[in-house]
Order: C-alpha cells, then sequence, then structure tokens
C-alpha cells in the first residue's frame, strides 16, 4: 500500500491528472476537474483564514449544493480548520424549522463550534442561534467565500482530525465522529486497494449518496479523489424520485462503481417499469456495493434477475460492512464472487488489509468461529475518538473499536446478524433512539421523559420503528399517535410504524434518571402479547 | 377552478396515494400523508413522481413540504393541470 496523504495532498495529486467530479443536476450537467476543486478551495481557505479562522476551530458545514460541500470540505483541511458536517434542513424532511435549529443548535453548542458555512439564504437563520452557541462567532456564507488565490500556508498533518461526522442529533451529548486524515487515507486506500475495489485506470464512479453519510462522502466521492478517478454526482432526491435516473447515469458514464444501500436496490426492483430498461447498459457496473444496512438476499437477487437483461451481473454485487466510526468500510467480500448465503444472511467477507477483526462474548471473550458475538475492530481506520465528548466511553478499549453490531465468522468471512447497540437503521442511516425520544419529549400530551424509542428488526430486513409514550392526559390518545409521527417526520423524513400510548410506569427510569429502553421494549412487547390474547379470547367468544 | 373533471382527479390521485403506500390504507381528503396514511420522505418523492407521470406535469419539490393532505394535493395537481399548456 502507498504511503499516506492528507486531504489536500491527495486533491493535489489528483489535480494533476484531467479527471475530476461530474455534478449532474438534470437539465445540466456541471464538470469540475480536480485541478479546478483545488483551485476553488485554496481561494475559499484563504477566505476563511481572512473571516478569523485559526487553526484547530471547527467549523460545521451545512451545505446541500455538492459542489459547494467538497470545495469547502478542501477548503477547511487546506485552511487548518477542522469540517464538521451537519444536515441541510432540506434533507431533513420538511415543516418543523424550529424544532431543527434547536437540534442544530444543540450540535453547534457541543462541538464548540467557531463558524458555521451555509448558503446565502441559510445565513439569517444560523446567525439567529448565535445567542444559544457562546462559541459560534462567524456565520459565512460559501457563496462569498472567493478569496484571491494563494498558496495555503497552515496544511494538516496526518495526526490532525480531517472531520468530524455527527452521527447523533440532537440530545445533550451529540457524538462526532472524528477521523484524521491518517485513518481517512488508511481506510480509502484499502477500499481502493486490491481487496477492495481494486480501482483502476477505467474506473468511473457514479453516486446519488448524500454526502453528509459516510458512504457517500467517503465510498464515493472521496474514494474517487484519492484514486484520481471521475465521478458521477447525482442529488439523493433525484434517486429517490426516479430511481431509474441511477441506472441511466450509469448507462451514460459507462459507470464501473457504485455503491448504495439494500433499500436502493429494493426501490429499483419495485419502481422501475419496464418500459424504463430501455436504453439500459450497465454491462460495466463491475462494482455494485451494497451495505449500511441489513443486507437482504432476495432484495439482490431480485435486482440481478431484473436488471440481467440490461447487462448487470449478480458477480458485480460486493456486500461490505463497516461504520462511520470505522471512516466507513471494515470487511469486503470478494469481489466477482456470487454471494456468500448462510441461514438468511450475506457474507461481507474479510477484513481490509493491515486491519483486524475479532468478535467476543458478554465479558469481551474472544469466541470460536459460527459463535454470535460483538463485532469489535481494530486497525488505522479506528477513529481518533468523539470529537469534545467529556467522557471518553466505552467506545474504544485497547485499540478494539466497539461496534454495537453483532455477528459471527466463518472461514473468517463476517456475517453480521444484529445489534447491540439501540441504534435503528432505516434507509441506510442510523437513529438513535435518544435522537427520536428528545424530538418528542416536548409535544403537549405527552409525559416528559417518558418515551422510548426502539426499532425491531427481522433478519436482514429494515427495522420496525416503534415508540412507546406515556400520555400526560392532556391530548386524546389518537391524536397524540398523530403528533408524535408527525413530528417525527417532519424532523427526520421516518415513519413511526407503531405509536405505543401505554398506561403511566410502563416506561421505566434508571436512578441516574435516564430511561430503559430494554425493559420497557420487554413491557411493551408483553403488553402487545397480552393485547393480541384478549383479541384472541373476544374472537372466541 | 372548479372543473367537472375534480372528481376523477380526486379518483386518481386516492388511486396513487394507495399504490405508493404498499400498506392497507382508505386515504380521504382530510387525510395527513404523514400521521394518517404513513408516508415517509421517500415515500413522499415516490408520490410526487407518480404523480407527475400520471398527469404530465412537474411538480417543484419546494413545494413538498408544506403539502400534507390529500386535498392539498389534489389542490395542487389541479391548480398544475390547469396550468398545463394545451397542446
Amino acid at each position: 500500500m502507498g504511503r499516506l496523504r492528507t486531504l489536500p495532498d491527495a486533491l493535489a495529486d489528483a489535480a494533476r491528472g484531467d479527471a475530476g467530479y461530474l455534478f449532474a443536476a438534470g437539465r445540466a450537467d456541471t464538470f469540475r476537474s480536480f485541478a479546478d476543486i483545488r483551485i476553488a478551495s485554496m481561494r475559499a481557505a484563504r477566505a476563511l483564514r481572512e473571516a478569523g479562522l485559526r487553526r484547530g476551530d471547527l467549523v460545521a458545514l451545512v451545505i446541500a449544493d455538492a459542489e459547494a460541500f467538497l470545495t469547502m470540505l478542501c477548503a477547511a483541511s487546506m485552511a487548518g480548520v477542522i469540517p464538521a458536517s451537519l444536515y441541510p434542513p432540506a434533507l431533513m424532511g420538511a415543516g418543523d424549522l424550529s424544532r431543527y435549529f434547536q437540534l442544530t443548535a444543540g450540535i453547534l453548542r457541543a462541538a464548540r463550534a467557531r463558524a458555521v458555512v451555509t448558503s446565502a439564504a441559510l445565513v439569517p437563520a444560523f446567525d439567529g442561534l448565535r445567542p444559544r452557541c457562546p462559541s459560534l462567532s462567524l456565520v459565512i456564507a460559501h457563496e462569498q467565500c472567493e478569496a484571491p488565490l494563494a498558496e495555503p500556508d497552515v496544511l494538516p498533518a496526518l495526526d490532525d482530525i480531517a472531520f468530524v461526522q455527527f452521527t447523533s442529533g440532537s440530545t445533550s451529548a451529540p457524538k462526532g465522529v472524528a477521523l484524521t486524515h491518517a485513518n481517512l487515507s488508511a481506510n480509502i486506500d484499502a477500499i481502493n486497494g486490491p481487496a477492495g475495489l481494486m480501482t483502476g485506470a477505467d474506473d468511473v464512479g457514479v453516486s446519488w449518496l448524500p454526502l453528509n453519510h459516510d458512504m457517500g462522502l467517503v465510498g464515493m466521492a472521496l474514494g474517487a479523489m484519492y484514486a484520481a478517478r471521475p465521478c458521477v454526482l447525482l442529488p439523493p432526491q433525484t434517486f429517490v424520485k426516479r430511481p431509474a435516473e441511477w441506472l441511466r447515469a450509469l448507462t451514460r458514464h459507462a459507470g464501473t462503481i457504485s455503491f448504495a444501500p439494500s433499500f436502493a436496490y429494493d426501490l429499483c426492483v419495485r419502481r422501475i417499469k419496464d418500459a424504463d430498461l430501455e436504453g439500459l447498459d450497465l454491462s460495466r457496473w463491475r462494482v455494485a456495493g451494497c451495505g449500511a444496512e441489513p443486507i437482504h438476499p432476495p432484495t439482490l437477487a431480485a435486482f440481478a434477475r431484473k436488471f440481467a437483461p440490461v447487462g448487470f451481473r449478480e458477480t458485480s454485487f460486493l456486500p461490505s460492512y463497516g461504520l462511520a466510526e470505522h471512516v466507513l468500510a471494515a470487511t469486503f467480500a470478494p469481489r466477482g464472487r456470487p454471494l456468500r448465503i448462510e441461514n438468511s444472511l450475506v457474507s461481507c467477507g474479510t477484513p481490509l488489509p493491515g486491519h483486524s477483526i475479532r468478535i467476543v462474548d458478554a465479558v469481551n471473550q474472544p469466541v470460536p468461529e459460527r459463535r454470535i458475538g460483538e463485532i469489535l475492530l481494530a486497525g488505522p481506520s479506528v477513529m481518533l475518538g468523539y470529537y469534545h465528548q467529556d467522557e471518553p466511553g466505552d467506545a474504544i478499549e485497547d485499540g478494539w473499536l466497539r461496534t454495537g453490531d453483532l455477528g459471527y465468522l466463518a472461514d473468517g468471512e463476517l456475517f453480521v446478524c444484529g445489534r447491540a447497540k439501540d441504534v435503528i437503521i432505516a434507509h441506510g442511516r442510523k437513529y438513535h433512539p435518544q435522537d427520536l425520544e428528545w424530538a418528542v419529549d416536548d409535544l403537549a400530551g405527552v409525559r416528559r421523559g417518558r418515551v422510548v424509542a426502539f426499532g425491531t428488526a427481522g433478519a436482514g430486513r429494515a427495522d420496525r420503528v416503534v415508540m412507546v409514550v406515556e400520555p400526560n392526559g392532556t391530548v386524546p390518545a389518537a391524536s397524540l399517535t398523530d403528533m408524535v409521527r408527525r413530528r417525527i417526520g417532519d424532523l427526520f423524513g421516518l415513519y413511526v410504524d407503531e405509536v405505543a400510548i401505554v398506561p403511566s410506569g410502563t416506561v421505566g427510569r434508571t436512578t441516574s434518571g435516564k430511561v430503559q429502553r430494554a425493559a420497557t421494549r420487554e413491557r411493551w412487547a408483553s403488553l402487545a402479547e397480552l393485547k393480541a390474547e384478549s383479541r384472541e379470547l373476544r374472537a372466541e367468544s | 377552478m372548479v372543473q367537472p373533471a375534480s372528481a376523477s382527479l380526486e379518483h386518481t390521485v386516492i388511486d396513487v396515494l394507495k399504490n405508493v403506500s404498499r400498506r392497507p390504507i382508505e386515504p380521504t381528503m382530510d387525510s395527513d400523508l404523514v400521521a394518517d396514511l404513513g408516508f415517509d420522505s421517500l415515500q413522499v418523492l415516490e408520490l410526487v413522481a407518480e404523480l407527475e407521470d400520471r398527469f404530465d406535469v412537474s411538480i417543484p419539490l419546494n413545494d413538498v413540504p408544506s403539502t400534507r393532505t390529500v386535498a392539498q394535493i389534489v389542490a395542487q395537481v389541479a391548480r398544475l393541470v390547469g396550468e398545463r399548456p394545451t397542446a
């Protein structure tokens, strides 16, 4: 493997070639070579310095536009400041902007952000957050980051933080994954290397994934930059609205590499009409990566069947496992092999070179093959830690990252079968129950602090989202259910499958005042059983 | 604008809603997309695409967040159909 590089170094290397990003925007595509991106980033870096930002300051990027986001990300590195990506409001769904800004203010405060860089339209709203965020001294429009070109003077070192990715939204302790330039380079180089994608001179990436998601940013956009290969970037909404646009982009640009969560393959199967197959050519697509959520084997089989007539090969599927705390990827299945399926689970393959995996039991002892336990990871991709977290937490022990995911090894290959942590996964994105609970805690009708959220997962299936709510009696149960669904829909674009309005005392609390999620979940399950039994009794009588 | 075709337009919108939902739903004009019909953000965009195809109109994504009920969707589609240049 080559030497590790910082982001500005990788960009400088890429800028020597002709490749770059094609930002596909429906009517008009915009091509920007890596050299263009580098020049724009240098000018923006200078603008950030002139605005008064200094080495080590945290700058929150709240930018929906892909070109602007990538430019500002590189610019932050060149200015020696630490960029953090936050969800822009448009992607969060709709409606309830005041709650969005409350949520975002919580992150900015916890991260002690010195500046926000956003679009000019959002500058006034973020200016309005200053009283709530004492550290926030600058709100900058990315459109105005165009200082005269100058060589960067505060380039980062490999051990500096390359960026912080907030995986948890809202509560008192938002979790920002801090990744160093060394982390980033180690993971991306391994992804692009011979045991990963073996990215070569003919490769073209195509992605519709959001850039504030690790797979979209690291796997696709930065992966292409570090390999100096072209990458076509579509807006996520384009794909969700019309999934065929993804496959048309792969066809038009002879795309060879594209990653997506399992749900995206499912959307293509369900929503692309046979008439839309005409003109598609997926024969160049050699890596159809799959990860970020449980992989559902029948979905991939159905996709392969449907698109075989237009040249798709089932052996192009590349199942993978990873998480933001490990930059992105941890394991890859071997390229070009049919899916290996056991117990309805897809093999996610073996660890990347230079990285290790271990399965441990409840007392942290490694277990033999084919025994289920928690997945632990070690190696150069393990994050530095959670940014500005006062409690170090137990995420990393002796260099081993606790993933909170459950799995087993068979012949050294990883099969992921569940989660030990409470995280809910929907549409390839992780939701922390605390965030959902917090989001509805202030609704009229909800008994404060008596809300529990969890997901109920089936094998390889998306989670069903359940929220257990104790009412305070001021709002009828039916309206409360609506209010909870609407709030979560507005804020996270997520549908709550079941809102359980339960008698008081169902949601337990620990002595330190935290909700007892597991205990509440068990009570919910037994309540549901009781209900089912009484229904059966009624039916019998 | 009240058109004689509005009843069939309502009917078609409800038909599309049922198709996109994949849950057994019985939408009425007052149904809320998220709270009553269980649409998540993905399905809302799917709905937009289906409506565009069905009515041959272009629904601006900016308008989507403020659309909450079936009645609002019907009104929006009726307006766009009304504005559509007649071929």
